[in-house]
């Protein structure tokens, strides 16, 4: 039973009858316990072999609430903050979970190939109908305009990479080619020439984009997060209030508010300091909303428990909201991020030594014609950044996403 | 917002009657204050605090090195009635977000809603594609390539090959063309943020309520659109409402970078880069805020409209 492959969760069991236990999931090879705090023996255990059914709720975050029934229609409901990952070890060691369901067809087929006789395969439709009410025409006409329309879409990000591949002579060709002949990567070690001559070591913007750029992501992540932990999860006077506003806050971005900014943060003398571009980055509105949004997906049940166990709010926090809302802090981080990455704040920063890359860059794509392929390097090099994080945390990001409606 | 309102009119009225008890509860509820102190103490300074500045400097002359000077309505009366410029940046600015909100939206609700029938992997791509142009925010300077004046231009030299035209057209330069190609410009990356909640929302709608319409008799996609899909997505059609609000009003970068600045005879002038030049190049700051304070009300009052209209969609 106590192997070391053993999965565990802390969480609540719920039985049938509506009692509730605290305590933890010790899920092992066979079987699998429940321990409430504070006994040696467990409240409930079963071995895989006597499962009728396991379904399991989605919650958000890795917590979940699995509901098992057992062969002698026993029913227990869990609710774990690691319940995804127990559920998943739990499910792989489930032996006699319903195999695949045989059709008559399947059958006839098998009896058939014994026989040796020719089968006839089913033929495959070419677009696969998960939708019993689509026509096909419906959905070939709309899959042609899909690729139409990303073309036309991709068609620009296409040409920005392949110019900045193209020598300087194709970049001038007429009549002009979409994708370069004789591709080179000139363009990008001439980027590093004329860098490394610029006033301010290169490396210095580098830097200061990198510090801008870690500092205000971190600090907005964990502000962010405090105040959405509360606003979700807790009802207090102005709360609601404070949310609201927030939420219109949303609308007005950088430019707007640039002016009154400018003017606060000369009395609050942190112009020309990196503060000046790190703390409005703090109080971002977006990392807020989607943060709080995600945070009410979580089980109340699990802070109440923690609660009832004399855990602090500041534990709380810590311990059981912050590791199961790991995908909207990736949201939030790429969100801070783009924010930041292309922060050019010429208006809040003089010194040349604090500006940002991305500052640099442009004043090299400010030189010119003869730059022109240097252009194109940089412009590839700023937005591969954003999109290259994207693809790779697609899928958390849209999991936060899922929750990120405004509700009225 | 709805909730907060009717938050603040019931905070009132227990305000009214039991001053004793909202403190009670606040006392009792301090830790949260606590926890939201560091957000909302940098949230004050540097968005509310901004807005309130905005409305007050709004009323006066106020040029940074004098201190300001208290002037009534006269920036206001200024702007609408002798500031021409100002007049074409609203017109455009006008022009811009009618056409690029709306469609802008639109079309992001029906690419998500087409993507959502794709198989997983090809989703993926689909998704990268059509969100590339707005979080890479400078890509859009490759537009200055495809619509350059002479005929190295893509759009000229693919017209002079058609002999459509007979000389290069300065796209970015002549009056004529520019709001259209802003316009052009700004679509391809309408698809952002608000897309992007679209594209999980409908990952997250219940199939089952599919299976109970297929039973129901919903006959074709446009009911189903209309009688499931719609109503369970209204929290994020808000959202990309706001977003989408957000993106049509601020247009700057892109005129910016693409038609000059200042543009020829003002042509491409919108509104935020109007605030940008008497804000940031003439140091009028009075003025200035007295833009801004109209373009938060213009936003505010789109928003309302539009979270009304939603109310009635889809039921």
């Amino acid at each position: 039973m106590s192997d070391n492959k053993a999965f565990k969760s802390s969480g609540t069991l719920q039985l049938a009858t509506g009692k509730k236990f605290r305590g933890e999931l010790v899920a092992g090879d066979t079987s699998a316990s429940f321990y409430a705090r504070s006994d040696a023996e467990p409240v409930v255990s079963f071995s895989y072999s006597e499962l009728k059914s396991m379904s399991r709720v989605r919650r958000g975050g890795t917590s979940c609430q699995a509901t098992i029934i057992l062969k002698d229609d026993k029913k227990y409901i869990f609710e774990l903050t690691r319940g995804l990952m127990v559920y998943d070890y739990m499910n792989n060691h489930w032996a006699e979970r319903p195999v695949e369901v045989k059709t008559r067809g399947d059958e006839l087929r098998r009896l058939a190939e014994l026989r040796g006789e020719r089968i006839q395969r089913p033929r495959h439709h070419l677009i696969r109908r998960r939708h019993p009410n689509r026509s096909i025409g419906g959905d070939i006409g709309i899959y042609l305009m899909l690729v139409i329309v990303a073309l036309l879409m991709a068609f620009p990000l296409v040409f920005a990479i392949s110019a900045s591949l193209k020598p300087l002579d194709e970049l001038f060709r007429f009549p002009p080619t979409v994708f370069p002949r004789h591709p080179t990567t000139d363009n990008y070690s001439d980027l590093l020439v004329t860098m490394g001559q610029s006033f301010v070591p290169f490396s210095r913007y580098l830097f200061n984009t990198f510090f801008i750029t870690f500092v205000g992501t971190a600090g907005h992540l964990l502000i962010a997060s405090m105040a959405a932990f509360v606003l979700a999860k807790y009802r207090f006077p102005g709360g609601r209030l404070f949310f609201g506003v927030v939420t219109t806050c949303l609308m007005f971005t950088g430019y707007v508010t640039g002016i009154p900014n400018y003017l606060i943060m000369s009395r609050l003398h942190i112009i020309d300091t990196y503060w000046a571009l790190i703390l409005p980055a703090f109080s971002a509105p977006i990392g807020l909303f989607m943060m709080k949004q995600f945070m009410e997906g979580l089980p109340t049940a699990l802070i109440e428990a923690a609660h009832i166990d004399g855990a602090g709010e500041m534990r709380i926090f810590w311990s059981i909201v912050m590791p199961n809302v790991k995908p909207a802090w990736l949201t939030v981080i790429i969100f801070s991020v783009q924010g930041l990455w292309n922060n050019s704040a010429s208006t809040v920063i003089y010194s040349e030594a604090k500006k940002t890359l991305s500052y640099a860059l442009q004043q090299i794509q400010a030189g010119g014609i003869a730059r022109t392929g240097q252009v194109a390097a940089v412009n590839v090099i700023m937005m591969a950044v954003p999109i290259l994080i994207f693809i790779f945390n697609q899928s958390r990001i849209l999991e936060t996403m899922a929750s990120s409606g405004i509700k009225d | 917002m709805q909730t907060s309102q009717s938050f603040a009119s019931r905070f009132l009225t227990m305000k009214r009657n039991n001053i004793k008890h909202g403190w009670k509860l606040a006392k009792q509820n301090r830790t949260c204050y606590l926890f939201l102190a560091p957000y909302a103490i940098l949230f004050f300074t540097f968005s509310i605090l901004p807005i309130a500045t905005s409305i007050f400097y709004g009323f006066t002359y106020y040029n940074i090195l004098e201190p300001a000077r208290f002037i009534g309505l006269e920036n206001y009366v200024n702007l609408i009635l002798q500031d021409e410029v100002f007049l074409t940046a609203v017109k455009n600015t006008f022009v811009i977000a009618v056409i690029t909100g709306p469609l802008g939206y639109i079309l992001s609700f029906l690419f998500a809603w087409f993507i959502n029938e794709l198989p997983k992997w090809l989703r993926a791509v689909a998704v990268v594609v059509f969100y590339a142009p707005s979080i890479a925010t400078t890509a859009f300077t490759v537009f200055s390539i495809i619509f350059r004046g002479d005929a190295y231009g893509y759009l000229n030299s693919l017209l002079i090959e058609f002999s459509l035209i007979d000389a290069p057209k300065l796209w970015l330069l002549d009056p004529n063309y520019m709001v259209t190609i802003l316009i052009i410009v700004i679509l391809w990356m309408s698809m952002g943020t608000g897309f992007l909640s679209f594209v999980a929302g409908f990952q997250g709608i219940d199939k089952s309520m599919y299976e109970a319409g297929y039973v129901d008799g919903v006959r074709n996609r446009w009911q189903e659109l209309y009688h499931i899909t719609l109503p369970s997505m209204k929290p994020m059609l808000l959202f990309g409402a706001v977003m989408s609000i957000t993106a049509a009003f601020n247009v700057c970068d892109v005129p910016r970078a693409l038609c000059g600045y200042p543009s020829t005879d003002y042509a491409a002038r919108t509104i935020v880069t109007h605030l940008f030049d008497y804000g940031f190049s003439r140091f009028e700051m009075g003025y200035a805020s007295a833009i801004a304070t109209l373009l938060f009300l213009v936003m505010i009052v789109c928003k309302k409209a539009i979270s009304s209209l939603l109310e009635r969609v889809g039921t």
